[in-house]
């Protein structure tokens, strides 16, 4: 007579939610573009970077930090795949996993931030502006991150729904994100010591 | 169109009813994600703030009408124009057009119930109202925004302008963006993934591609302003460096950061007015558009050369020739997707049989303006006209022929076209003609002689001027034609308010519309569609035999979907039938993440930076518990 109209399948395509997530990390990544492009904008007119007086910025640490968090992204891939699978149990063990390692990682930078500032302060010049300005917002993006993991870990142990699931997708699309994030904007700063 | 529903029909509609419905009286309005009454608030919101902007402008235009005049004062004057700005282009204009029209009608013309994301949706609302009366508490409180509505440092900088007027500028703008940036979002995802199954992207609105457009702007280009201002939020009150070139900063810093964003503005601000004149046209045209195709790629294509343009309102500050020529000729490219409409335009008017109603007269202004001011525009890629005309009335006279005429015109004949289907009743059309008029002679008789005033050397921004310059009469004309203009605004408002009142019933489709939004009763039920409506070209609403088919689907129950608050949601390209989505209804927890975020912004403007904390805490902890519960929790 008509057509089957609800689809007798599982749905094929991505939920709204995670089209949401996609367009909310278009918005976040050019936010960091425009911050990476201020950073080479006063880069290039400035004649010392960084300035005389101010520390050059530290190497190995952050890459490899970065390096860890963008680590973090194999977890969270697996347990976005368990989920899919109609796994609770592990897509919350893999996202806990991966919450672990991101708020030590948090916890590791929060104290470097901190410790940088006993060196040198953004109000010192536009360097430290836009060093701690950079900087802050991509750890504000971990911490929003882990925020939303840990609301996630909570949700699943009552189990697995389709709304649930597409908050599973929704956030690591968000944490693959940040981990290219942090690694472009690690890539950035530590540039100035090369 | 009248329907005769038999009794199982009538059943189905029933249960919709029962399962739309929401709370009666102000509670429902204060926790409603109904689209429709989103869309409705935004307008209302926005014509106060439009109010507000008129008001200012025409204080400004008395000040101006005669030479030594001393109305305000030069710091009021300051607010004035500074406020005026950022009101039109923030609060009234562009909240208008996205907010009111594009929520009231995009779920509509796609054949959607509702937005993909009705919370949000509701919380972007909450959040551009609370904005708006933040920053008119700083006008209220005597420290509206003074340093011009983009705000150029360093003249914004504390040191020159220590109040908390810029201040409340910076902060209401980034609270404003908040808001615009999830409603860009919403109508992205609503846009790719409700539409009514059968309408793939070619059987799409160019209203919606329009307000697609625009929303993609809006989202890459919002990012930039808003680093713009923290950056001068963090430079006035913590100390940073950014753009004083004393401690390494570069004040044109500010200027690149803010034109990446307001360029993409100005056609954020125009694009949308051409997806109103490409629904009005073609109706009363009664034709199908005219190289539909051409022109969704033209909308396309606006919003993208836009994000390459910015520098041409940076000619006069001694940037390298190299990069003036490179931004000269991409301002000149824009010719080329706007002629595109244009001429799509006039010549399904020309090619159809139209009909001379007050909507089409509108967009025939708007046409005039949009030429004119189009005209006035190239003229700004040739590099000696720039920067000899730069900070003249000549600049003021283009962009209001742009913004005003070719981006408000559409906007009042939008008023007319959609009122029946908001109302349910008819405007009065002689009124509206007449109002018409009115406002097409104010406009031009207020925004035409500033051309002149430009060449004859008057800079913006002045509060007034010595009498021997030879500006008098052309600014009194304009001043004249100010207030005309308001009369001819106030009778459209008197119009709409009466016939609200006493027009007669309309019907569906008054004017034999092709969009979806005409298939449903007017105003539309809260479930907007009894039956997910069969699409199988652009104009389905014209598709007689696809109708008669719906109202048999109602009869027989496919495409109802009365189980529940359900929408379906469809694939990107093509509009396959995907899945069927369980909408959230009524929420309380947007107005209560509005609350908290409007104190987090009183309180950073008051330097509590820890209090400001915690109500961001607050409002992270109210997001956790709104997603908690689930519409219905469904397992996998």
């Amino acid at each position: 007579m008509t057509e089957a109209v609800v689809p007798a399948r599982p749905r094929a395509a991505s939920s709204n939610g995670w089209w949401g997530m996609v367009g909310f990390v278009a918005t976040e990544a050019t936010l960091f573009g425009v911050l990476i492009g201020t950073y080479l904008y006063l880069r290039v007119r400035a004649v010392h970077w960084p300035p005389p007086g101010t520390p050059e910025p530290k190497v190995v640490l952050p890459l490899v930090l970065a390096g860890i968090l963008a680590a973090t992204s194999i977890p969270i891939f697996l347990g976005s795949r368990a989920a899919t699978a109609g796994l609770a149990r592990r897509a919350q063990a893999f996202f806990l996993i991966a919450l672990v390692v991101q708020s030590a990682y948090f916890g590791i930078q929060v104290y470097e931030m901190a410790s940088d500032l006993d060196e040198f302060t953004p109000q010192q010049n536009s360097y430290g502006s836009i060093y701690y300005t950079l900087l802050g917002a991509d750890h504000a993006h971990v911490a929003v991150g882990i925020l939303m993991s840990a609301w996630l870990v909570l949700r699943l142990v009552s189990g697995l729904t389709r709304y649930r699931l597409a908050a599973v997708r929704a956030i690591a699309f968000y944490w693959y994100a940040v981990s290219v994030i942090a690694v472009v904007v690690a890539l950035c700063l530590t540039s100035a010591a090369l | 169109m009248t329907t005769v529903l038999t009794p199982r029909a009538e059943q189905r509609v029933e249960r919709l009813h029962e399962i739309w419905d929401e709370r009666p009286g102000v509670l429902g309005w204060l926790t409603t994600v109904d689209h429709k009454r989103i869309g409705l608030l935004y307008l209302f919101t926005t014509m106060a703030f439009f109010l507000a902007g008129g008001v200012e402008a025409l204080l400004m235009r008395t000040q101006l009408a005669q030479p030594n005049e001393h109305v305000v004062s030069p710091g009021t004057f300051n607010e004035l124009f500074t406020t005026h700005g950022v009101t039109m282009i923030f609060f009234a204009v562009i909240p208008m057009q996205i907010g009111a029209f594009g929520n009231y009608l995009v779920p509509l013309m796609i054949g959607a119930r509702d937005m993909a994301f009705p919370r949000l949706n509701a919380l972007s609302y909450w959040i551009f109202l609370a904005s708006g009366l933040f920053l008119y508490a700083g006008v209220f409180t005597g420290h509206a925004p003074n340093a011009g509505w983009f705000d150029y440092v360093p003249i914004a900088l504390r040191r020159y302008n220590p109040g908390p007027n810029v201040d409340f500028y910076a902060l209401a703008l980034i609270f404003t963006g908040i808001s615009t940036t999830i409603g860009a979002i919403n109508l992205v995802v609503t846009i790719f993934k409700n539409r009514a199954p059968g309408m793939s992207l070619n059987r799409m609105p160019l209203f919606c591609f329009a307000i697609l457009a625009t929303s993609f702007s809006l989202i890459f280009a919002l990012p930039s302003l808003t680093v713009d201002l923290v950056f001068l939020e963090l430079q006035r009150k913590a100390g940073f460096h950014f753009f004083d070139v004393g401690h390494g900063g570069d004040p044109l810093l500010w200027q690149h950061l803010f034109w990446i964003f307001a360029h993409p503005e100005v056609y954020i601000i125009v694009l949308p007015a051409f997806g109103i004149a490409t629904s009005i046209i073609p109706t009363f045209a009664r034709r199908k558009m005219l190289a539909f195709p051409l022109v969704a790629l033209a909308e396309l294509l606006v919003a993208f050369i836009g994000f390459g343009v910015w520098a041409h309102h940076m000619f006069a500050t001694g940037l390298p020739l190299i990069a003036i020529v490179f931004f000269a000729a991409a301002s000149m490219m824009v010719v080329i997707p706007s002629t595109i409409q244009v001429f799509a335009w006039t010549l399904t008017v020309t090619m159809g049989r139209p009909l001379f109603k007050a909507p089409l007269m509108f967009i025939g202004g708007f046409i005039v303006f949009f030429v004119l001011g189009g005209l006035s525009g190239i003229s700004f890629a040739a590099i000696p006209i720039d920067q000899a005309t730069t900070d003249t009335y000549y600049v003021v006279a283009h962009f209001h022929f742009i913004i005003f005429g070719a981006a408000v015109f559409p906007l009042l004949g939008g008023l007319f076209f959609w009122f029946p289907k908001v109302t349910g009743r008819l405007y009065n059309e002689p009124l509206a003609q007449a109002a018409f008029w009115l406002t097409f002679a104010g406009t031009a008789i207020t925004f035409f002689p500033m051309h002149i005033a430009g060449w004859l050397g008057m800079t913006r921004r002045i509060y007034t001027y010595p009498s021997h310059t030879g500006w008098g009469t052309y600014n009194l004309i304009e001043s004249v034609g100010g207030f005309i203009l308001a009369a001819g605004l106030v009778l459209v408002a008197f119009n709409l308010v009466w016939s609200r009142l006493h027009g007669p019933p309309s019907g569906r489709d008054p004017f034999f519309g092709g969009t979806l939004e005409w298939t449903t009763e007017s105003p539309p039920p809260h479930y907007n569609f009894a039956v997910i409506p069969r699409v199988s070209s652009p104009y389905p609403n014209w598709d007689v035999a696809d109708r008669e088919e719906d109202a048999q689907d109602l009869d027989r129950g496919t495409r109802v979907f009365d189980e529940g608050h359900e929408t379906p949601a469809t694939t990107v390209r093509d509009g396959y039938l995907d899945d069927v989505l369980e909408m959230p209804s009524e929420s309380g927890w947007p107005i209560v993440i509005a609350l908290c975020v409007t104190l987090l912004f009183v309180l950073v403007l008051l330097s509590h930076y820890v209090s400001a904390v915690a109500f961001a805490g607050i409002a992270a902890l109210a997001l956790a518990v709104w997603h908690w519960r689930e519409p219905e929790p469904e397992p996998l």
